[in-house]
């Protein structure tokens, strides 16, 4: 079974309608891993290999963290392998102000911003930890999970055995590492231990 | 609004009615009205259980209008839980009601001079005092129905729960919502104590045969009122982000940031946030059969509430706040939504503030008398208050309270009053606000992210070292001039953002009244409310030694920081020389 390979059929894929892709939420919000190259900005990374449109990213994504920290500058700050990518539109409250990329408020957290290594980062390919919150969960969901995103084996399975009966008779299509199998046969499916992220991929039909 | 009504509760003979025009109060309201009338009629050093102490009621100057989101109305009086000056705002329907049957205030006044419960009824033929110890220790839904049953469903009230009747600290005065449900509160500060040591239980009002108030010009005021609402709705956060997740949507923002206080402010991260987040919770709320959307009030156009169901689709209670979820959620290491919207249901069936509540459970989790996590402990405890057993006493007095009965050192308090669900450590600028307000610790004093457009005090750099002290000046100048006009302060966001909706509020202002109010008009306001405030509170033997955080803020690092509280004393003493 493929496990972190990037190629598109390794892992798991499931072929849904638009509306199931609802199911999908609470994993957006927890977090998941992508594979990407790592050493870039957080703007290389998410609009020239994640194709999030420049526009949607100044406009819409007004509250970034890495590794916990408020980011003000996205074509600054590098992302190092193994890193957390947190993503937001604008939040109430003045705390939601202050944490706002940029924002006039900025002042008032200055002891946990986001400043650049004087170190440049090594460059390569790696694992980045992404998290979407609010109103970017359910609008960038079918971007990461068409790509692919990555799931402890034990959040897999425990994500799997909540979807309803109701998913799975609407499930157009399951695929696993390439090989369409039914929902029965997913089931008993031996997943890999935990310290081994399993692939989990989504395509979108009508 | 042309009146004030006054009650007397201990006059002889019962209690005394008076009604008489505003005087040298005209033209106030809301949170400038409440601080005007304490400051100047309340001697500060009186008990705020005593005849000399006096509940202030009042809706804000635009309530009772047609313009949207001014639904706000403000509590005060001198604090039982604080000991000085207090001004606690809620949604609900009063506000506009009071409003409109043409109240600018009620003022509860004296004490009576023996036990017993009191119900007052205002609607348009005047106003009736009617002793009912049928009422005695009533929640507040069981009083509301109550109350329906005998005045009919038209009414709104404005009551107390048994915590307000024990006269406990940590009391609120209940405001019912569209639905004639006690689900908002004027929470902070022990409000409801007050009222109940004056004898009222609840106050009905019944509008029936009033007519909305007009404006002095009515097409500018509809212009107005229009583009306002126009920028309230295309703004992503009053458009978007409240409406589909409520102020819980703070709660992934806020753990992230390694801000949210967990477990009694022992860290800023609460590792299964994701449970109880406002994602999780519109989610849970609509599988229901539940809203996700939902307006406090006549003419809210955020709709940034809800109404949540029980596992079986049954109401349980409104949708719970941010710092409703945090407060019994991260602060005390519970990660259920169902038990944490029970905890919501039984504070405001009791009459008690959930950021009092729950902070005062945490400190006691910290203490040993229940383990972090346990939530079926944490509704145990909260019973206790509504039992009014010696235990749920002291934790119905208050964190502070609690904390020196059961030995606890790290207790967030500032005047007595629970901090909120932002750690002054992470972000260091609220802790400034948090340590200086007048109101004790209060996320709310400081919010009115207006301040840059209001320019209050000149154009501050924020990037400079002392912005922190200035931001916070200025946010609560800013916040005390909008708590003053009954808007609720999340408007605040679209006003920050886009200058031409700041304007349609002052138009729809100048409409109204037939004024000429600037930026400059409303920080003046502002202003004059804060140093009223201060006043009273020096006079009440405050010192430069209450504008403090606890100790341990300074002392214990948080993670994942690894960062204390680091504003100088001498900076927050600075704070207010404007």
């Amino acid at each position: 079974m493929g496990k972190t390979g990037n190629r598109d059929s390794e892992g798991l894929n499931l072929s849904v309608s638009p509306e199931q892709v609802a199911r999908f939420h609470p994993l957006m919000q927890e977090g998941f891993m992508v594979r990407a190259e790592v050493g870039c900005t957080i703007k290389t990374l998410l609009c020239d290999q994640f194709k999030v449109s420049p526009e949607y990213l100044e406009t819409r994504v007004q509250t970034v963290f890495l590794n916990g920290k408020p980011v003000d500058d996205l074509e600054s700050a590098e992302i190092p392998a193994g890193a957390t990518l947190a993503l937001s539109a604008a939040m109430p409250g003045l705390v939601g102000a202050t944490l706002r990329r940029g924002g006039y408020y900025a002042r008032m957290r200055s002891d946990i911003t986001y400043r650049k290594e004087e170190a440049p980062g090594a460059r390569g390919e790696g694992m980045v930890r992404i998290k979407l919150f609010n109103l970017l969960g359910p609008e960038l969901a079918p971007t990461f999970l068409a790509k692919g995103v990555w799931l402890s084996s034990s959040r897999l399975r425990e994500f799997l055995s909540q979807l309803p009966e109701e998913f799975w008779t609407q499930c157009q299509a399951i695929h696993l590492d390439g090989t369409t199998i039914t929902a029965t046969a997913l089931r008993r499916v031996i997943w890999p231990d935990d310290s081994e992220p399993v692939r989990l991929s989504v395509t979108v039909g009508e | 609004m042309d009146k004030i009504l006054r009650i007397d509760m201990g006059a002889e003979g019962g209690p005394k009615v008076t009604t008489a025009p505003p005087g040298e109060y005209a033209g106030l309201g809301g949170r400038a009205l409440t601080s005007a009338v304490v400051s100047k009629e309340v001697p500060p050093l009186c008990h705020p259980l005593g005849a000399n102490n006096k509940l202030v009621i009042a809706p804000g100057l635009l309530s009772g209008t047609a313009a949207a989101m001014s639904g706000r109305l403000s509590v005060g009086c001198k604090s039982p839980l604080t000991g000085g000056i207090k001004e606690a705002n809620a949604g609900g329907q009063a506000a506009q009601v009071l409003a409109r049957l043409g109240y600018a205030a009620i003022i509860l006044e004296g004490k009576p001079p023996a036990d017993g419960l009191y119900k007052v009824l205002i609607n348009k033929d005047g106003v009736k005092v009617i002793p009912d110890n049928s009422l005695c220790m009533l929640g507040n839904y069981d009083l509301v129905e109550k109350m329906k049953t005998e005045y009919g469903d038209k009414i709104t009230c404005m009551s107390i729960g048994p915590a307000g009747e024990m006269k406990l600290p940590n009391s609120s005065v209940a405001i019912t919502d569209m639905e004639l449900r006690p689900t908002r509160h004027a929470g902070r500060g022990g409000v409801g104590a007050v009222m109940g040591a004056k004898g009222v239980k609840v106050i009905v009002l019944d509008d029936t045969g009033m007519k909305m108030r007009q404006p002095k010009d009515p097409e500018k005021f509809k212009d107005a009122n229009k583009r306002f609402v126009d920028g309230l709705r295309k703004h992503p956060v009053t458009g978007e982000g409240l409406p589909a997740y409520g102020t819980n949507v703070l709660t992934n923002i806020i753990n992230e940031a390694g801000a949210y206080p967990t477990k009694n402010f022992m860290w800023g991260r609460f590792d299964t946030c994701h449970k109880i987040s406002g994602e999780t919770q519109a989610e849970t709320e609509t599988a229901r059969g539940g809203l996700a959307t939902h307006g406090c009030h006549r003419g809210c156009v955020i709709r940034c509430s809800g109404t949540y169901m029980n596992k079986d689709g049954h109401y349980l209670t409104k949708q719970p706040e941010y710092e409703t979820v945090w407060a019994f959620g991260g602060d005390c290491g519970i990660d259920d939504l169902d038990a944490i919207a029970m905890l919501d249901r039984l504070c405001d069936d009791y009459g008690l503030d959930t950021i009092e509540m729950g902070v005062t459970i945490a400190v006691a989790m910290d203490a040993g008398l229940a383990k972090f996590g346990d939530a079926e402990a944490a509704i145990n405890l909260v019973k206790e208050v509504g039992k009014g057993t010696p235990l749920g006493r002291v934790l119905g007095s208050g964190a502070a309270i609690a904390g020196k009965v059961f030995g606890v050192e790290r207790v967030p308090v500032v005047k007595n009053q629970a901090l909120p669900a932002y750690d002054p450590r992470g972000v260091q600028g609220i802790g400034v606000t948090y340590a200086t307000t007048p109101m004790g610790a209060d996320h709310t004093a400081g919010y009115a992210i207006t301040a840059n457009i209001l320019k209050v005090g000149g154009f501050v750099d924020p990037l400079k070292p002392q912005g922190q002290i200035e931001l916070s000046r200025n946010l609560q100048i800013a916040t005390a001039a909008i708590d003053s006009t009954g808007m609720c302060l999340f408007i605040a966001f679209a006003l920050l953002d886009q200058p031409d909706t700041f304007q349609a509020l002052l138009d729809i202002i100048n409409a109204f009244y037939g004024l000429a109010l600037t930026g400059d008009g409303v920080t003046d306001l502002g202003k004059t409310v804060l140093k009223m405030e201060r006043d009273f509170n020096a006079r009440a033997g405050f010192t430069k030694a209450q504008d403090r955080l606890p100790e341990f803020f300074t002392k214990e690092s948080l993670q994942p920081h690894n960062i204390t509280f680091m504003v100088k004393d001498e900076e927050l003493d600075s704070l207010f020389n404007w």
